[in-house]
């Protein structure tokens, strides 16, 4: 994919660049920040996998989740002691890291931690959400909507380039389909590549059945190799996905999260589809079957 | 009896910039097809949205022909950017050229408007109809 390239990673860390022809990114970690000992583990054994892999990432916690049904739902950690365990966790393991933010008061403090700063799916057209995450001057991680067309994405972008943001990362976390339920479809990746920046598919949240279970989220994660090995088929330049090491158990999202165990499996599937296309690619060349009139 | 005049040039006869539509190449389709409505005008000049360069036109035509090929839901199409669908090859005048010329290559071209370009930059539009009432010097 002819896209830009983006680079996230401030001084402290190791940068990661995503988009071209580069390799895949990973962006993982817990939905939310449960503690600062969760944090380090799960940083420790994604970076033990990523090494491994040789696949560059970068870790995503949430210090509040803003989106929950249920008003008895884990909020998070909140937002001093969130990015206090964020800028530990980018200091003792050398990764960038990323978090949502879902009040644009709180984008500058959030953008003086994080590497990438992610607007969440719901927030995706929020003129002021937009504005305060460009004026962090960090990359942009834009989810569409679950109510956007792939193409309208554009006016989002449109309205962050406005605020002065060059740099912004498009991702898929599936479409709503009729009621409680996603679907994906996969032309939205070159349809947001259009606007030169990079996608992203979010492999966990693309499998959630929203608010099916009475008051939070369920979710079918059976699916998440398919849909991560179709989506790196297509053309993505980051893959997303929550783990944690005892999903039931999980504070946020813990029917959509993948377990930890399955996640070396899956990355080394995506990092492969990923490489093969590439090379498909280099072997046929672009994908341009518009017929001629 | 009118008199044909010849020493007209296309400059001097040129829409100003700031009477018929003109976009930056990312004009959202929807966007040009609203200024070419609010102007009567059934072309929109294109422009590099980091120069000001001249880069082709859309028109009327351009439309009809995109809407009985276009496969696209309509309401991404209008999402486009208008310089997905601009026509870059598109005939130009340059201002010191003569009316007389210009009208004639819209004749043989079956246009109504020529963008009139200097050194790669828009200067003006040729209209066929104040075109026509300075030839025949009405």
């Amino acid at each position: 994919m002819n896209t830009k390239k983006i680079t996230v990673g401030y001084e402290g860390v190791r940068p990661v660049v995503i988009g071209g022809d580069g390799p895949l990114v990973y962006i993982g970690g817990p939905c939310a920040i449960e503690s600062r000992d969760h944090s380090f583990m799960l940083a420790e054994r994604i970076g033990k996998i990523c090494a491994k892999l040789d696949m560059p990432w970068v870790f995503k916690a949430c210090y509040d989740k803003d989106c929950r049904s249920s008003p008895d739902s884990f909020h998070g950690t909140g937002l001093d002691e969130g990015l206090k365990i964020l800028q530990d966790v980018r200091r003792e393991f050398g990764v960038p890291v990323t978090s949502d933010f879902s009040d644009p008061s709180w984008g500058a403090a959030t953008g003086e931690v994080v590497d990438l700063i992610q607007v969440p799916a719901y927030l995706c057209r929020q003129t002021s959400i937009l504005r305060a995450a460009a004026g962090t001057k960090r990359p942009v991680h834009l989810k569409k909507g679950q109510f956007m067309s792939p193409w309208n994405m554009k006016n989002s972008v449109r309205k962050l380039e406005a605020f002065g943001c060059d740099s912004v990362l498009l991702t898929d976390r599936g479409t709503f389909f009729g009621y409680n339920m996603l679907v994906n479809d996969f032309r939205c990746f070159p349809i947001m590549a259009e606007t030169g920046y990079p996608v992203c598919f979010d492999g966990t949240h693309s499998i959630q059945l929203p608010t099916s279970m009475g008051n939070i989220s369920g979710g079918q994660r059976e699916y998440i190799p398919h849909l991560v090995r179709a989506a790196a088929a297509c053309g993505i330049n980051a893959l997303f996905m929550e783990c944690h090491e005892d999903p039931p158990n999980a504070l946020s999202d813990a029917n959509t999260v993948l377990d930890i165990q399955y996640l070396e499996r899956i990355l080394s599937q995506a990092k492969a589809m990923h490489e093969t296309r590439l090379e498909l690619l280099a072997k046929w060349g672009i994908d341009n079957v518009h017929a001629e009139v | 009896m009118s008199t044909l005049k010849s020493d007209i040039t296309a400059g001097a006869v040129a829409l100003p910039l700031d009477s018929f539509p003109v976009v930056g190449q990312r004009t959202l389709l929807k966007q040009a097809l609203e200024e070419m409505t609010r102007r009567a005008i059934g072309i929109a000049c294109v422009v590099s949205d980091t120069d000001g360069a001249f880069l082709g036109v859309f028109t009327d035509g351009d439309l009809r022909r995109m809407l009985l090929r276009n496969q696209k839901p309509l309401p991404a199409l209008l999402t486009d950017d208008v310089i997905m669908h601009a026509n870059r090859g598109c005939t130009t005048v340059k201002p010191e050229d003569s009316l007389v010329s210009a009208v004639k290559i819209m004749e043989d071209k079956a246009i109504w408007d020529l963008p009139v370009v200097s050194n790669g930059r828009l200067v003006g539009l040729l209209h066929l109809h104040p075109a026509i009432k300075h030839v025949l010097g009405t």
